[in-house]
């Protein structure tokens, strides 16, 4: 099958290529019941596996596979809540670990942040139960394995078109989960997704300079659920060629100029500007405090919820768990709250944090009264929930494309993050692109390299002078959310139209 | 209080390794080489917000990353066994499909011309074990310690351990145990500079039973806090000395080990220290740049079984001397390996130490900056070695070598060739040791060694 093109080949769409079939469904009978008098427990199972498929440099890469199940098990006492996170989910292993769990919860009810705060009504104010799959997950056909190797190995070749492209890489990772929640004994959720990565990238050297293209970004901005229609969607079929081109064309490009400047940001840039600026400070966690050893606080207190201005009037924001295929779609949250979309921002205006049942409480408790959303998650069996992004969007407005570019005397349009950087109030940032191009008198003209940008997201969202409209939208996300203590690696999902923003601080490379 | 099992040992972390290297041996059949690293951990792990508990619990997980090899082609696959302690039974029941998972891929995989693993049957056992964690001592001494601080941590207890094993009778196996607390002490946000934060970074890392050098830990950051009560000043954007502590200066090395050091990132274009291995760029004299397994953060074995070498120096003298050389990238661009792990990043980085005494340090920084922490960074220019990054915690404006003020966060954005090159005026005598205290992937190996340094000018941009 060497060269060809499979494209139109990839016929046996009936072939799951993970199945998560490594972990049964825990019985009834081996759920733990409560440790002591007075404690909840609840149980939450997590079975995932998945596939790493690669061609690097033309060299099909060995094929990684992952199975991971496991649960934790967490114990509410009124005033102090334990976990221990096992692999051993036989009735011994999950009594043993509701042991251990109630006796760190014990502790924490001596030493806790809680306070008189009755975790039992937390748990109680669950809705009903929540079970299903993810908007794009029921059916997620997949091609056979060697069909999938065949199709990246095809566009790393195409991406084989000079000498100075010096590195190939067409990859595709594919993970299935399923998980189940119950809440003493009773089943609260059960969800499953089937999340598809796909990426090509190439890198250009001369020597001196080298620059990098990719499909979604170097850290799989394209990411969504479903099955191979999310390759198909990705421009992954066909577009080898293309990176490589624009790698080469970036290569011989000019530095970006530096200046104060209008900025054209594009989706797969876009999802990184609400992830970092928008989405981590509104986690209501980082809000009361608890992130502030590591991942950090926020600029936003818990009052300027219902008032603050956080943008311009363009500005609309959404929680939105039920974007079909997008990468956080799911029915309920990690702690089992029934999920529904909400908005954060809307007009401009800050509405409501990212916060969980547990932090709502605890806000709650300290004179902050606020609305959030089943915004609380976990990476997997071995960690506990914290406050999340989920899917945080952009509504679209009504702008076209080409009516922003026409708009801008002086700007530059950006593609494709691949530098972040923001201080630990999400506050000053500064991001980075592998593209950008020129608008000069309201038309695209030269294609610079090493575009750039900073600001302060505080007055940053002011800015925001155009807001595209659908056609410009793209659902987009990223594997790769890290926060809390221990770490967590978590997807969140941002679809975003293209914006247009006035007067920003943009800059290039070293000469 | 009821009664808990104590965390399990590391005796019982490598019982559980000796039962997989067992499984590893009789799962391979003729024709076939099985490897596996197994990273195992039994930890406890405790947050703390407003010095009370925000978040603890128990995570025991063990997950063994299988490689079989059958003649030129193989597979892998990362398998999180049935608990720390699994029995015999458990474990083949765990790997039975597994294996039937991995010779299905093997079945759709082509040869593979970089296959390399360790062929060798070399058995060797580094286990430093601790005494049991006592969680109501540890909880019940933060507390006591914190008194009415603000102080935000996290804390790591348990044994952890890595190994290596493989179908020929290798048996490598690398354990740690004891507790690492990292931690800040928060002061009320300055609201004569628009609510401005301040905090100060600390950490601690012992013997499960040293309770008083914890406390100790705890009482003296609180006493350096008290610097930060003063009003914060806000700094403009410009060039100015700076004076970085011993984990600062860790901190932009890491970010220079993103590919800085790994030879299959310069071949494939995307190495910071390309100019540098060129000759068309230098750092400073001053600087010398070591993975030195010595200092003992790390396996002394990767994850193809190789022993690493004792040291391989990648920066001499500022002069680029070494990559990083995975037996995996040794076969794509025909290089010598130097064992290296697979992603070529440092493990166990020594920065040689210069000649300013630390206690001399503001004074020869005069005015400038101190950084306790830079928070955040990322490269903004790849090739040119330039990368920006926040000031964070304890950040304090100097003039005349007397502390003034604390400082509002600051963004620098600036190469590294100027600012490890001809802007290092002095690395001070005295090193810091800085184990990884990363939980991401389950607890981290590795570490670095690092005095402060002091800059003639770093620039900031915001």
């Amino acid at each position: 099958m060497r060269g060809r093109r499979v494209g139109a080949t990839l016929t046996h769409l009936a072939t799951i290529v993970v199945v998560t079939d490594l972990a049964d469904v825990l019985p009834q009978d081996a759920l733990p019941d409560a440790p002591s008098p007075g404690a909840m427990v609840t149980v939450r199972q997590v079975a995932e596996g998945s596939q790493r498929l690669t061609v690097r440099r033309s060299i099909v890469q060995p094929i990684e596979q992952q199975l991971d199940a496991g649960a934790m098990v967490t114990v509410w006492r009124r005033h102090g809540v334990g976990y221990c996170a096992t692999a051993d989910t036989s009735a011994a292993g999950l009594r043993q670990a509701a042991g251990q769990a109630d006796h760190w919860a014990r502790v924490a009810e001596r030493h806790g942040i809680f306070g008189d705060l009755d975790l039992h009504a937390v748990l109680a104010g669950m809705a009903a139960p929540a079970t299903g799959h993810a908007p794009a997950a029921v059916e997620a056909p997949m091609p056979p394995r060697a069909e999938l190797i065949e199709m990246l190995r095809v566009e790393c070749e195409a991406m084989r078109i000079d000498s100075r492209i010096v590195d190939r890489v067409a990859r595709l990772v594919v993970t299935e989960r399923r998980q189940h929640l119950w809440i003493d004994g009773r089943l609260q959720g059960a969800q499953a997704s089937h999340v598809v990565e796909p990426n090509l990238e190439a890198t250009a050297t001369d020597g001196a300079r080298s620059q990098s293209r990719s499909l979604g970004g170097q850290y799989n901005g394209f990411c969504q659920q479903g099955g191979f229609d999310v390759v198909e969607r990705s421009g992954l079929l066909g577009g080898g060629r293309r990176i490589a081109e624009e790698a080469l064309q970036l290569l011989a490009a000019p530095e970006c100029p530096s200046g104060t400047m209008d900025v054209l940001l594009m989706p797969d840039q876009m999802m990184l500007q609400i992830h970092e600026s928008i989405g981590h400070p509104l986690e209501l966690d980082r809000i009361l405090g608890d992130e502030r050893n590591f991942a950090g606080t926020s600029f936003v207190t818990p009052d300027m919820f219902g008032h603050y201005r956080y943008g311009s009037p363009l500005l609309n924001v959404s929680f939105d768990p039920h974007v079909e295929h997008e990468l956080a779609s799911y029915v309920a949250d990690d702690d089992g709250e029934a999920a529904s979309r909400t908005w954060l921002i809307r007009d401009g205006v800050l509405l409501r944090p990212l916060g969980g049942a547990l932090s709502r409480a605890r806000a709650a408790a300290v004179g902050h009264p606020l609305e959030g959303n089943a915004s609380s998650r976990s990476v997997g069996w071995h960690r506990p929930t914290l406050d999340r992004m989920a899917n945080l969007n952009i509504e679209p407005a009504d702008a076209s494309f080409a009516e922003m570019v026409a708009s801008t005397q002086r700007g530059v349009l950006m593609r494709t993050n691949v530098s972040w950087s923001i201080d630990d109030a999400r506050n000053k940032f500064q991001f980075g692109c592998e593209w950008g191009q020129l608008i000069e008198d309201g038309r695209l003209t030269t294609v610079v390299r090493n575009p750039g940008y900073r600001g302060v997201s505080a007055t940053f969202w002011r800015s925001l002078a155009m807001v595209g409209d659908a056609p410009t939208l793209r659902v987009l996300g990223t594997p790769f959310c890290g926060k809390g203590e221990p770490g967590q690696v978590i997807r969140v999902g941002h679809a975003s139209p293209a914006c247009l923003f006035r007067g920003v601080e943009v800059f290039g490379g070293e000469a | 209080m009821s009664q808990y099992a104590p965390a399990a040992s590391s005796q019982v972390l490598r019982a559980l390794f000796e039962r997989v290297a067992d499984g590893v041996a009789a799962q391979a059949q003729p024709g076939e080489l099985l490897a596996a690293t197994l990273d195992a951990e039994s930890s406890e792990f405790i947050r703390f917000n407003h010095a009370r508990i925000r978040q603890a619990g128990r995570v025991e997980r063990a997950v063994l990353r299988l490689r079989l090899v059958a003649d030129t082609r193989q597979a892998t696959l990362a398998l999180t066994l049935p608990g720390t302690d699994a029995g015999v039974d458990a474990l083949r029941a765990a790997m039975r499909p597994a294996m039937a998972r991995m010779r299905s891929a093997i079945a759709d995989s082509e040869p593979d011309p970089l296959l390399d693993v360790s062929r060798e049957a070399r058995v060797a056992v580094d286990d430093l074990s601790s005494p049991p964690f006592d969680r109501e001592a540890f909880v019940d001494t933060v507390v006591a310690a914190a008194g009415d601080a603000d102080l935000v941590g996290f804390a790591a207890a348990g044994p952890f351990g890595r190994g290596f094993c493989s179908s020929v009778g290798s048996r490598l196996w690398h354990a740690r145990d004891g507790v690492s607390f990292d931690f800040s002490i928060h002061l009320a946000p300055d609201a004569s500079a628009g609510g401005a934060r301040k905090a100060l970074k600390a950490g601690w890392t012992g013997d499960a039973s040293d309770l008083a050098g914890l406390h100790r830990a705890v009482a003296a950051a609180r006493h350096e806090a008290m610097l930060l009560a003063r009003p914060v000043m806000r700094l403009e954007p410009g060039d100015h000395r700076v004076l970085l502590a011993p984990r600062a200066l860790a901190d932009l090395l890491e970010m220079l080990a993103w590919g800085g050091f790994s030879a299959r990132s310069h071949r494939t274009g995307g190495s910071p220290l390309a100019r540098l291995q060129r000759g068309e760029a230098s750092l400073s004299p001053m600087l010398t740049l070591a993975e030195d397994m010595e200092a003992g953060f790390a396996p002394p074995f990767q994850s193809d079984g190789y022993a690493r070498p004792r040291r391989t120096v990648l920066v001499e003298g500022g002069r680029f001397a070494d990559w990083l050389v995975s037996p995996r990238t040794a076969r794509e661009f025909g290089l010598a390996s130097n064992a290296a792990s697979e992603a070529e990043v440092p493990e166990s980085l020594r920065v040689s130490p210069g000649t300013l005494p630390a206690a001399d340090g503001l004074a020869r920084l005069g005015t400038g900056l101190a950084l306790g922490n830079l928070w955040y960074l990322n490269f903004s220019d790849r090739p040119a070695c330039r990368v920006t990054g926040m000031s964070r915690f304890a950040s304090f404006w100097v003039e005349g070598g007397e502390v003034v003020a604390p400082v509002e966060a600051m963004r620098f954005d600036d190469s590294l060739y100027r600012a490890l090159g001809e802007h290092l005026e002095a690395l001070t005598v005295e090193s810091a040791r800085l184990p990884n205290t990363d939980t991401y992937e389950g607890r981290g190996h590795g570490g670095i060694e690092a005095p402060g340094a002091l800059l003639s000018s770093l620039r900031f941009t915001l």
